[in-house]
């Protein structure tokens, strides 16, 4: 089902129209590889927006090093990721059902952890593990959408960040080239500009919209 | 064979020829697979995902007339 409204609407209307947007949302399932900067942001703001369905995967635990760009909090430090996340989002929503999975993505196990999900999100870290996402994902769960990410390092200007249509099923977000391996910082700004195209990247393609 | 070969991000630039955007024409001998694609733009040893029609593909793949390859190159960052 598309979900195409009117832009033109006047306050009373948009209002409707959010609460229809979060009934359409609301049954939708997203898994979430990876809860750093990408993941975790990405996640508050579907949150945010009506989906009410998440996988969170992550081996890690928060770090006050992380604070500077990820969706954690002093008081998180020492926790895992999953863990830490989940709690925020039921402060946001106390509805959201939140499955954690606290643990490493790798090829063995990565369709176990991304079953039934409607939309997967690649949120990790290293260019090995993106591309093997990528691969299984789309070899094995052809006809689920990935939305993957590549090239957020850096405090360029976010305005070379922008969502790409890669494959049949597959979107990226972010430069395309900034590595973090050569050297550039991790900016909330840039970091949480990218997680924005790709959360609003899984609500377009809930919603059935064009992406790009 | 005529095949449509894309190189996204940092890859753009090994292309043999100009053009625009992220995508070629080469004229590849019957046979040629993905691996030989890649070892004759000479692509650099790095983390890639491969497509073909949109669809991943092994990179000992052969090609076929009219199919579109596609190579990114995911970089570090998350």
């Amino acid at each position: 089902m598309r979900f195409d409204k009117d832009p033109d609407v006047d306050r009373q209307e948009s209002m409707i129209l959010q609460a229809e947007l979060r009934d359409h949302l609301a049954p939708k399932s997203v898994a979430i590889l990876g809860c750093g900067g990408l993941g975790s942001n990405c996640a508050a703001m579907l949150v945010r927006t009506g989906v009410l369905h998440l996988t969170l995967v992550d081996f890690d635990t928060v770090e006050a090093e992380n604070l500077n760009r990820q969706e954690y909090f002093l008081d998180q430090v020492g926790l895992p990721k999953v863990e830490a996340l989940a709690a925020t989002l039921w402060r946001i929503d106390e509805a959201v059902d939140v499955r954690t999975i606290d643990g490493c993505i790798d090829a063995d196990g990565l369709l176990s952890m991304v079953v039934g999900a409607d939309v997967i999100v690649e949120a990790v870290d290293a260019a090995e593990t993106k591309a093997m996402i990528m691969q299984v994902c789309t070899r094995e769960l052809p006809d689920t959408p990935l939305v993957a990410a590549s090239g957020l390092a850096g405090y360029a200007s976010a305005n070379q960040i922008e969502t790409i249509h890669l494959a049949d099923k597959v979107w990226v977000a972010g430069d395309l080239v900034s590595d973090v391996r050569d050297g550039h910082a991790l900016v909330a700004s840039r970091v949480m500009t990218t997680a924005a195209h790709q959360a609003n990247a899984v609500i377009r393609i809930l919603l059935g919209l064009d992406i790009v | 064979m005529i095949v449509d070969v894309a190189l996204f991000a940092s890859l753009s630039g090994f292309h043999t020829h100009e053009g625009q955007g992220h995508t070629r024409q080469y004229d590849l001998a019957s046979g040629t697979t993905i691996a030989d694609v890649i070892s004759l733009l000479g692509l650099p040893d790095q983390p890639r995902i491969v497509f073909v029609g949109g669809i991943h593909a092994e990179e000992t793949s052969e090609l076929h007339a009219g199919e579109r390859l596609a190579i990114f190159p995911p970089v570090a960052g998350g």
